[in-house]
């Protein structure tokens, strides 16, 4: 049987600010975008703000499910039987947090691999894998399956501009986005624990990443 | 220079004709101007007028005339910002 996490007040507060903040940055993010492709409707800026919605709201989910992970078991089985609730929100987890990596990745790759089927395509990819979290209710699983999609994507992006002249450092900054966030669902795994520090030390590295993020974006958009 | 880059230009350049007339230019200058075959114009002038960046205005001759509305203005004063945000996020 795996373990459930002990409950930490201190982990909690921190994973719970960590949330927020990331949560904040990726609405931010989202939002000052608007105008911009309110103003061109162009694809790359369509698809680059959802992926940072759907990262905000895989974070929001995810946070949902380490509170479903270190609660008390009958303190939710009186409102909602946390058996039913926790397949759950691995699903949600899985469900945005691989739109996100799929939006992000073709954000940046959609003139050369225009397709007009895309959104169904991601859709039918995320509900696979939500699928899988939800029968076999394992964020190391989900983690796993993401790394492969990343790995694939990644393989794609640079065979893709293997001759674009410019090289910019923001490729960087994405592929950072999406391994921070497979280490985070590796934090979720029962049984896996980490020391504090490492994990906090962690979590202030991937922030500065989605600092870095807004504050490019804050030079053009004001 | 890809295919959507040229859209965003071609769109700035319409925009930048008719503001640079005292916002007010008739439509065949217009095509003129555009450097545009008419098929080509008559798309993205249909573009243009269904994302609310031009208006028609007749005067009391009953002669047609194109304007800017603001969000036309808007789009003009942000393209170098669009641009420049494409192109940093590789998008």
């Amino acid at each position: 049987m795996p373990m459930t996490p002990f409950f930490n007040p201190t982990g909690f507060l921190t994973e719970g600010i960590y949330t927020l903040v990331i949560l904040v940055f990726c609405l931010l993010v989202y939002f000052k975008t608007k105008e911009i492709y309110d103003l061109t409707k162009h694809n790359g800026i369509k698809y680059f703000r959802y992926a940072f919605l759907f990262f905000g709201l895989a974070y929001a989910s995810r946070l949902i499910l380490y509170i479903m992970m270190i609660s008390n078991r009958i303190f939710f089985d009186e409102f909602m039987p946390r058996r039913a609730t926790m397949p759950l929100s691995n699903l949600f987890v899985a469900y945005f947090s691989t739109l996100a990596i799929l939006y992000m990745t073709y954000s940046s790759i959609w003139k050369k691999i225009e397709s007009e089927h895309f959104l169904t395509f991601s859709n039918i990819v995320a509900m696979i894998v939500a699928a899988m979290a939800f029968i076999f209710r394992s964020p190391f699983l989900v983690s796993l399956i993401q790394l492969l999609l990343l790995i694939v994507t990644v393989i794609v992006g640079v065979k893709t501009y293997s001759n674009h002249k410019k090289k910019t450092k923001i490729r960087a900054l994405y592929f950072l986005i999406a391994g921070f966030w497979l280490i985070n669902l590796l934090f979720l795994e029962p049984g896996r624990f980490l020391p504090f520090e490492f994990k906090v030390g962690f979590q202030i590295i991937s922030l500065f990443v989605f600092i870095a993020i807004y504050y490019k974006i804050s030079k053009w958009v004001k | 220079m890809n295919k959507k880059r040229d859209r965003l230009g071609v769109i700035f350049d319409i925009l930048k004709i008719i503001r640079d007339h005292h916002n007010s230019i008739k439509p065949t200058p217009l095509l003129r101007y555009s450097n545009l075959s008419s098929a080509s114009f008559s798309e993205y002038y249909a573009e243009l007028d269904a994302k609310g960046f031009v208006k028609e205005i007749t005067d009391r001759k009953g002669k047609k005339y194109i304007t800017l509305t603001d969000k036309g203005f808007t789009y003009l004063e942000k393209y170098k910002t669009i641009l420049g945000f494409i192109e940093e996020f590789e998008l």
